[in-house]
């Protein structure tokens, strides 16, 4: 392994990035799921 | 199953597109879609938000049990050209991470199918997750040729799932339907196996080209298709289903037949000879789309 190039920190920050991005989306869409959910079911057992 | 270890890539953190890849997005089509049939054919119905919910959970599950599967079969994936360029055997990720991938996702499918709908499905998702990773990978993968057969049964749920969402029980025309796909898998995955035998040969995976040979495979295929119309034709005569499934499901499986004898009939034992393996391997996945599609067709179009 030693031949091998060390780990770039600019690619390592840029993974982290879009990681970072991706969860914040994800977290937005569950939110609005969860508030989705909340209606339906109110509206089903009303 | 340690032999796999880090190399280069992994020194950065996983892609985002390496954790969608655990997933096997291409195999949860199949199960969407026969969910999203079990929940559209079922007679009560449900609020579209909740429909919505509850097929996203089946989806996240069946890429929570693939996630652990991928965590698990490491090894074996790396033995494999299908599977060797998947993302802990091609070094782009740590199996930790796959690990915790799976686990996480796994909960959280099934606490968000309780929350939205109810506890029979959510209890039938948590069961199919664990069949699939515990009896399915872990159990019987690397030690019984009938390996597909029991596995057969992860992959039978969301149909089931899709219809307890919906009405909160299990009826005949659901257990049909797991019926179907359970005794599907066999010749759809033999079908396969016949083509790719050399793979699992070189990694120890006793598929049963490997230990039982062609002839016996050929033999199994037919024996699993006649069981497997007759759960598919099922529905007509006993009421569940209309006249719109009755023909589409016969004609169906028909072509399936006789994809099926032509397969018993080949000889060959080079991936080249095996058209007739092929054409039967591609023909099971319209099918299953097919017969599907007709329950759907058959419960909205003429009611």
């Amino acid at each position: 392994m030693s031949d091998l190039p060390p780990p770039s920190t600019e690619e390592i920050r840029r993974r982290q990035r879009s990681r970072a991005l991706l969860m914040g989306l994800l977290l937005a869409a569950f939110v609005i799921l969860v508030y989705a959910i909340t209606i339906a079911k109110m509206s089903v057992n009303r | 199953m340690n032999s796999v270890t880090a190399t280069a890539d992994t020194a950065y953190p996983a892609d985002w597109r390496d954790f969608f890849a655990l997933t096997k997005p291409r195999v949860m089509s199949l199960v969407v879609f026969t969910a999203l049939c079990g929940l559209l054919a079922a007679p009560a119905p449900i609020h579209p938000v909740l429909g919505f919910t509850a097929i996203l959970c089946i989806a996240l599950g069946a890429g929570a049990a693939a996630a652990l599967n991928m965590w698990y079969e490491a090894d074996l994936d790396s033995k494999m050209a299908r599977t060797a360029g998947r993302p802990i055997p091609a070094g782009r990720m740590d199996r930790q991470s796959a690990l915790h991938f799976g686990v996480g996702l796994a909960f959280f499918s099934v606490i968000l199918m309780e929350l939205a709908t109810n506890r029979i499905a959510a209890s039938i998702l948590a069961t199919s997750i664990l069949f699939y990773v515990l009896v399915y990978t872990v159990w019987l993968k690397r030690r019984t040729p009938q390996n597909i057969v029991i596995g057969g049964a992860a992959g039978a749920f969301p149909p089931v799932i899709g219809w307890a969402a919906a009405t909160g029980d299990v009826t005949l025309l659901p257990i049909l339907l797991f019926m179907l796909v359970f005794l599907w898998t066999p010749p759809h995955f033999w079908a396969l196996s016949l083509f790719v035998r050399s793979d699992y040969a070189a990694a120890g995976v006793p598929m049963l080209p490997v230990v039982a040979g062609a002839k016996t495979t050929r033999r199994h295929i037919l024996l699993y298709t006649v069981p497997m119309i007759a759960a598919a034709i099922a529905p007509w005569p006993l009421g569940l289903a209309g006249f719109v499934y009755g023909a589409a499901a016969s004609a169906l499986s028909l072509g399936f037949a006789v994809l099926a004898v032509q397969v018993l009939l080949n000889r060959a034992t080079e991936p080249a000879g095996m058209k007739p393996e092929k054409r039967l391997f591609a023909y099971s996945i319209l099918y299953l789309f097919g017969v599907f599609g007709a329950l759907v067709a058959d419960r909205w179009l003429v009611g």
